[in-house]
């Protein structure tokens, strides 16, 4: 089998073991990428919404998650 | 005693407790000092520890690689892999964006609060360094706390891991001395004939 039918199959796999514990591993691999993004974005002087419109959220939901207390990345946009 | 600070020596502190932050460390020490000198590419002490080959991004290395990290989740490589995600792709493009481990780290949401810009509070072995910064000033006969002093009180401290660091290098602490010395000398043999 290639290695792209391997892949397929895997994907494909119908064990809700090995395909929750891929969707697990994605949502994790996510939540970090969007916390580097969103840091490197309030440095970058982005303002909340801006933000929330990239990531489809609302302005409300991304603040929320990422600016509450006395972060550093609270800026008052 | 900040107000004997120059310049280039409270930016080292406020640069010390940004590279705290980066790397998410709930005490500054001794290393984020180093981090915060060498973070100024113009300063003499970093020209000085560069021409030793050790600049920023290696001192940086060189911590991430000293410190106990908070264990993140580790990720599933194995799990990404079946779905066709490269993890190793990945990792090598963000690291060359934001720094070595940067992608394994729990990101820092509101609730655990160290992304805050409060104040990290100094280890031990930083306040003594510090302090010993003002005490090698003196000594110099010298008047304010430059660059070279702070690094002179990290050497002379000698147990944090500024100094570890700096030895792990292959740098002749010695020698090292001498040299910021001698550029101190200079320093303010300048200023004082001016």
């Amino acid at each position: 089998m290639s290695d792209t039918a391997q892949l397929a199959s895997d994907a494909g796999s119908r064990d809700p073991a090995v395909g929750l514990r891929a969707v697990r591993a994605l949502r994790i691999l996510v939540d970090r990428l969007e916390a580097l993004q969103v840091e490197n974005a309030r440095q970058q002087g982005w303002s909340w919404q801006e933000i929330a419109h990239c990531l489809e959220v609302t302005r409300q939901a991304v603040h929320k998650k990422y600016a509450g207390g006395r972060g550093l990345l609270r800026r008052e946009k | 005693m900040f107000e004997r600070f120059h310049q280039e020596s409270r930016q080292a502190v406020t640069l010390a407790q940004e590279n705290a932050r980066r790397l998410r460390h709930d005490r500054c020490g001794t290393e984020h000092i180093l981090l915060g000198l060498l973070d100024q590419r113009s300063c003499m002490v970093t020209r000085v520890l560069t021409g030793h080959g050790l600049d920023y991004e290696r001192a940086y290395r060189a911590v991430v690689r000293l410190t106990p990290v908070r264990r993140a989740t580790a990720l599933d490589a194995e799990a990404l892999e079946t779905i066709g995600i490269d993890l190793s792709a990945i990792r090598e493009r963000v690291e060359a964006a934001f720094g070595p481990g940067s992608l394994d780290r729990d990101p820092v949401t509101t609730r655990n609060g160290l992304r805050s810009g409060r104040h990290i509070p100094f280890t031990p072995q930083a306040k003594k360094a510090l302090e010993l910064s003002l005490r090698e000033t003196l000594a110099l006969k010298q008047k304010g706390i430059r660059d070279g002093h702070l690094l002179l009180g990290i050497l002379r401290e000698g147990r944090g891991l500024g100094s570890r660091v700096i030895t792990d290098a292959g740098i002749d602490t010695g020698a090292l001395r001498r040299e910021i010395v001698a550029e101190l000398g200079q320093d303010q043999g300048g200023a004082s004939r001016a």
